[in-house]
């Protein structure tokens, strides 16, 4: 600072002074008589001048470009230093972009700073009315809404297929401002019978072609105007990448998610307090009965952390942040690796640090070159990385995934990817780079050359990085554990010999829901009919494909206990139990409609477990919320899984399909198969097709459709499994790094054994336990480190696996035990077949 | 001229100039001198290393420089020692005697 402070103000005067300072001083020895030394004046001045410079950026690009000499000098050492450093930043960089696209990617709208996200207290999602209430408060500058989970019927002439689609208020483009590559949004002038579609839905179902636009298309029975396609790296409000392939204008009574522009001037905190008065004057007009919506509204940005905020992330957010962790490690993993490089090689340049130092260089200038040349290794790694990254990220965001809602991540280089790519390259220049340049330095200003010592410290980082991968390995093999056990679960019900159909009824057609009970009849007669199907049922959901949660104050009727429960709810048909292959444990399943006189429920046996209290449960009744008629227990079945096969197992309410109001035209069929069902799935398409022929059909069997439930295991063992083969590959280099070049500094050693009378053998035996007091020392490290490091983990694996788990830990030390058996191979065949009579006379 | 000046080794000039200036603020002409003599006229300081070292040490903040007027009346930089410089004397002289003496010991055998 001082140095800085100095030079900007003296530098002006530095050369008038530079020349009075010089004239007085010749002048003195003048006077004196003293011989001026012959001194060549320019190259002192020079040599003055150049210390008012800024010598370090001079110094530094002088370094640069001689480091990029150096490593070119010297390729082996630069391409595998180069390979380290970029599978170590790549693995990182791939990670973060993909969190970044998945977590904190902005959504395509315009001006984002000044839209917010609105709860008015009615969930994540609100009435119509409620938002038209909002809009006319006259609170926001505008108000849109937006339901991004729905589904239309296309037919494309041919065939009726069901879309993802998104529905939004009258307003929603103009509001939002959401970019249309081709055409344009909707307006409230537009009428209502007009979609704008997804880049994607535009390739793949209408082949790119530009004159789509204004083309009439069915949806829903009815003609809509397609009025423009998306761009292709659309990124919607939800976020995680969840991309409706359809946009139409609101057309049902589903809630939406609320968005509003913020007036000029308008803060987030204004519109809290603006909204809540809003609550409170719902609150006073229309009374709920469970809390009031002033207490629960919420305000919040559509991007960065406000969006994290509002969704409930944090166990997705503490994964990614637990898998930077990991690829953290292997970085080091990578950087130690350099760092034993640089060591090796810089004992190969002691000649040229020696001449430097003769030269006049000071420990820190030399200590500034040499970390000069791993920031030059860094920043090209870092750059390879980066573009390695891209394209794995890209790869990986490519794979289709077995959701069952279409997610696109538009993988992109970001500047702020780009940011931590260059700060990973900081830190890897200063990880590798420091230990061996001041090592280097300070060993030649102490003469006495100490292999002995460098060796030591290539040692200590080996044990570091095997170490490192342990707890890495220790991580992927949880999470392989992991995927073994999820697969080896039963989810509760059969899934091998059963399939399941999702049927999307035309809405205009069936509007009233009797129809929709008269499809469900004929259409399970229809499946029934089908050979080869011994069981069907319709259900409103299948489990591990969706799940309804709900949470309810339940009042026994006999003896007036009020409880809360919080359950998975489903409505069936009577044969769901049978066709499913779930136990009635007590009492019965339900029965044809017509013969159940009163509201019947089914529970399954955690239920019981819970809430029973000893209570024989079949034939009970309870009070379920405002509804006066009694519900009676008519059965216990055993428990199945719901979201994910890890999941702890949960109460469960059936109630009968035919005693549920409908007031979505979908429903679900699931049926039983004698011969294996993926024969069966032609032959099931056909039945309902001719039911209904406008209907949007998804068949599939119940394996493939119950993808989603092990998604969390599948993923967390791949990537996990991934890092954890990407450290032990880096560390089995470090590894047979450091032995190899034990060995070669030895060779005289051994050479002198061998020539006293040692057995090949006994040298392989020094080798051999050199390599084991490092493995030794590194798993040692590595365990103790691991049994606290992998704790968090708990939260990711299934219930019973413990993320200390002994198999797991001992696998990963057999895998590092085999792994080093390999690396040391090489460097004891070439210990013992050193020819002592060669090695000896050398020097 | 008979035998050559014996070259100053690098950061010995430093040492030297700095313990020269803790009698008082000298201008660079003054400080050549007073090394002179003070070495039984066996160090001869160039000016070529003499400013550069000057300069260098007042970057470091070792020194502290300001025009003054000389004994004939001249404008004259002259160089004090700041208390930086003082606590740089302590640690260079130590590694001199360090190396003095090892140099003494490798020529003694």
């Amino acid at each position: 600072m001082r140095r800085l402070f100095l030079k900007v103000l003296r530098r002006r005067r530095l050369e008038r002074d530079l020349e009075a300072e010089l004239a007085f001083h010749r002048d003195m020895a003048a006077a004196h008589g003293n011989p001026v030394p012959l001194g060549n004046a320019s190259a002192l001045k020079d040599a003055s001048r150049d210390l008012w410079r800024f010598t370090l950026v001079e110094n530094l690009w002088r370094d640069l470009v001689q480091a990029a000499r150096g490593l070119r000098r010297s390729p082996v050492f630069t391409a595998s230093a180069l390979a380290s450093l970029a599978l170590g930043i790549g693995a990182n960089t791939t990670l973060f972009s993909i969190g970044v696209e998945l977590m904190l990617s902005e959504p395509s709208v315009r001006d984002v700073r000044s839209l917010v996200y609105v709860r008015l207290g009615e969930g994540s999602h609100t009435g119509f009315d409620t938002l038209r209430l909002l809009r006319d408060s006259g609170v926001f500058a505008e108000v849109a809404g937006e339901r991004e989970e729905s589904f239309v019927l296309w037919n494309d002439g041919t065939e009726t297929r069901r879309l993802f689609s998104a529905q939004a208020t009258r307003n929603y483009f103009d509001v939002l401002g959401v970019p249309v590559a081709l055409g344009r949004g909707w307006t409230e002038a537009d009428p209502e019978q007009v979609a704008v579609l997804s880049h994607r839905l535009w390739l793949r179902r209408f082949a790119g072609d530009p004159a789509v636009i204004g083309r009439t298309i069915r949806l829903n029975d009815q003609a809509f105007a397609v009025l423009g396609v998306l761009p292709e790296t659309h990124r919607t409000l939800w976020s995680f990448g969840l991309s409706p392939e359809i946009y139409v204008p609101r057309h049902n009574d589903e809630d939406l998610a609320v968005y509003a522009r913020l007036a000029p001037g308008q803060t987030l905190g204004d519109a809290r307090a603006a909204v809540q008065g809003v609550a409170r004057q719902l609150d006073a007009s229309r009374p709920r009965s469970h809390g009031r919506r002033a207490d629960a509204v919420s305000v919040t940005t559509v991007d960065g952390l406000g969006r994290l905020e509002n969704r409930n992330i944090g166990s997705l957010a503490a994964f990614f942040g637990f898998l930077l962790g990991l690829a953290g490690l292997v970085l080091l993993i990578a950087c130690v690796n350099v760092a034993g490089l640089l060591l090796a090689r810089a004992s190969t340049r002691r000649h040229e640090i020696a001449v430097r130092v003769s030269l006049g260089a000071s420990r820190g200038r030399l200590l500034q070159q040499l970390l000069t040349e791993s920031l030059l290794l860094a920043a090209a790694g870092a750059g390879l990385g980066f573009v390695l990254a891209l394209a794995t990220a890209r790869g990986l965001a490519a794979l289709p995934l077995p959701v069952p809602v279409p997610i696109e991540l538009h993988i992109q280089p970001d500047a702020r990817v780009a940011v931590y790519a260059a700060a990973l390259a900081l830190v890897a220049t200063l990880v590798a780079g420091l230990l061996p340049a001041w090592q280097t330095a300070r060993d030649s200003f102490v003469a006495a050359l100490q292999r002995e010592r460098r060796m030591r410290v290539r040692r200590t980082l080996v044990v570091a990085q095997i170490a490192a991968s342990f707890v890495v390995l220790a991580a992927g093999a949880l999470f392989l554990q992991n995927l073994w056990r999820a697969t080896a679960i039963s989810p509760g019900f059969d899934t091998r010999k059963t399939a399941r159909a999702d049927v999307q009824l035309p809405p205009a057609a069936y509007a009233d829901r009797r129809r929709i009970d008269g499809f469900v009849d004929e259409a399970l007669r229809a499946l029934e009919s089908v050979p080869g199907v011994s069981s069907a049922a319709a259900a409103r959901l299948v489990p591990l494909t969706e799940a309804d949660s709900s949470r309810a104050t339940l009042t026994w009727t006999d003896t007036g206990e009020r409880f809360t429960v919080q359950f998975n709810w489903n409505a069936v048909s009577p044969a769901y139990f049978r066709t499913m292959g779930i136990a009635v444990r007590r009492g019965r399943a339900f029965e044809e409609s017509a013969r159940e006189a009163s509201k019947v429920v089914v529970v399954n046996a955690t239920f019981l477990q819970r809430h029973g209290r000893g209570r024989e449960l079949v034939g009970a009744t309870f009070l379920w919320g405002d509804d006066p008629e009694p519900f009676r227990v008519v059965g216990v079945v055993a428990d199945t899984k719901n979201v994910t096969v890890g999941e702890e197992d949960r109460p469960q309410v059936y109630q009968p399909l035919s005693q549920v109001a409908s007031d979505l035209p979908r429903v679900q069929f699931v049926m039983r198969s004698a011969i294996p069902p993926v024969l069966q799935l032609a032959p099931i398409r056909q039945a309902l097709r001719r039911v209904e022929p406008a209907a949007g059909l998804e068949v599939e069997t119940m394996f493939s459709s119950i993808g989603m439930a092990f998604l969390p295991s599948q993923l967390g063992a791949a990537l996990m499994g991934a890092l954890g083969a990407l450290g032990l590959l880096l560390s089995a280099v470090g590894l047979y790094g450091v032995l190899a070049y034990t060995v070669a500094g030895r060779t005289r050693e051994f050479g002198i054994r061998m020539a006293v009378g040692a057995r090949p053998s006994e040298i392989a035996r020094i080798v051999l336990a050199g390599a084991v007091r490092l493995l030794g020392a590194g798993v040692g490290l590595g365990l103790a480190v691991a049994l606290f490091a992998t704790r968090p983990l708990a939260m990711f694996l299934m219930p019973g696996l413990s993320p200390t788990d002994p198999l797991a830990f001992a696998s990963v030390a057999a895998v590092l035990a085999l792994v080093a058996t390999a690396a040391v191979i090489g460097p004891a065949r070439r210990a013992t077949s050193i020819d002592p009579a060669r090695c000896l006379r050398r020097d | 001229m008979g035998n050559p000046a014996p070259a100053l080794l690098q950061g010995t000039l430093d040492l030297l100039v700095l313990h020269t200036l803790r009698r008082g603020p000298q201008h660079g002409y003054a400080i050549a001198q007073t090394i002179h003599l003070l070495s039984d006229a066996v160090l001869t300081v160039e000016e070529g290393s003499l400013y550069p070292a000057l300069h260098r040490l007042e970057l470091g903040g070792a020194i502290e420089a300001s025009w003054g007027v000389s004994e004939n009346n001249r404008r004259a930089k002259y160089y004090a020692i700041t208390r930086r410089g003082r606590r740089l004397i302590d640690e260079q002289q130590e590694t001199w005697s360090r190396l003095s003496s090892a140099v003494d010991r490798v020529l003694a055998r």
